[in-house]
């Protein structure tokens, strides 16, 4: 079984609507349009988790952002690790509950990205890493490479990776031990 | 601070906030924090497999660290 396309068309590219401004009149207006709906995502977001910081009391920033063609929200500062917990395991949550908060007001689903302190930005970079030595060891040998488990998050960067260097992977086992198979371009 | 936090998260992601109703009941074991909503945003709060009502849990008990709590959902017409 392969998740990949699912992951894929859940998780589409980060560049796309930067480079759609580029475009017609009607299509620059439709990627206003769509650039407006994301910053109306990360307002309704950052209000949520505020609120949420307010309470706990705990101190931290929101930094709201457009990243392709998906809203973004930050929290930074202050003492996080509980708000990211163990693999990023609330974070996750949090994001879940976020998401579900946008689809309240806006009516439509939501693939806001959240981070917390930093954590999806430290993971990426060791996930590229992981993914590229991953390549280069099936470029190699010839044999499919199998990583270990990983959230979607974490197999869709890996999959970025991969696809960028020609090769193909996809996911197998099931939730929450699902990882990535990293073979030989066919 | 607990049942104020889950009562935002919930208020938060329902259809019906204003009925959002959430109760810190201390049992020897711990606390128990019941959960009323509206019928309707029952199965919103608990979610596809749970999946929601799992996320409010872990964030919630992220927050109480180790004075953790129970959590229960019941919509408002089970009244006792």
């Amino acid at each position: 079984m392969t998740d990949q396309t699912t992951e894929q068309t859940a998780e589409q590219p980060v560049d796309t609507a930067a480079t759609q401004d580029t475009s017609g009149a009607t299509g620059s207006d439709l990627a206003a349009e769509r650039i407006k709906q994301l910053e109306n995502e990360g307002d309704i977001a950052a209000d949520y988790l505020e609120e949420l910081l307010d309470i706990a009391d705990l101190d931290g920033d929101l930094d709201m952002d457009v990243e392709g063609d998906r809203a973004s929200v930050s929290i930074v500062g202050g003492d996080l690790d509980k708000l990211v917990g163990r693999h990023g395991e609330v974070l996750d949550a949090l994001q879940e509950l976020t998401r579900l908060a946008v689809l309240r007001e806006t009516g439509e689903r939501s693939r806001l990205m959240l981070d917390i302190g930093g954590h999806r930005a430290r993971r990426r970079t060791v996930l590229e890493g992981l993914a590229t030595d991953a390549v280069e060891k099936v470029k190699k040998t010839g044999e499919p490479v199998s990583l270990q488990p990983m959230t979607p998050f974490e197999r869709k960067v890996v999959h970025d990776v991969v696809a960028g260097a020609g090769l193909v992977s996809d996911s197998e086992g099931t939730e929450p031990k699902r990882y990535v198979v990293v073979r030989p371009a066919s | 601070m607990l049942s104020e936090a889950l009562e935002h998260l919930v208020r938060g992601i329902v259809k019906h906030p204003d009925e959002v109703v959430v109760r810190d009941k201390q049992l020897r074991r711990g606390s128990l924090l019941e959960v009323r909503v509206h019928p309707d945003d029952l199965g919103k709060v608990i979610g596809r497999n749970g999946r929601t009502a799992t996320a409010l849990r872990t964030v919630v008990n992220a927050l109480g660290g180790r004075n953790g709590a129970r959590i229960d959902f019941v919509d408002v017409d089970r009244r006792r």
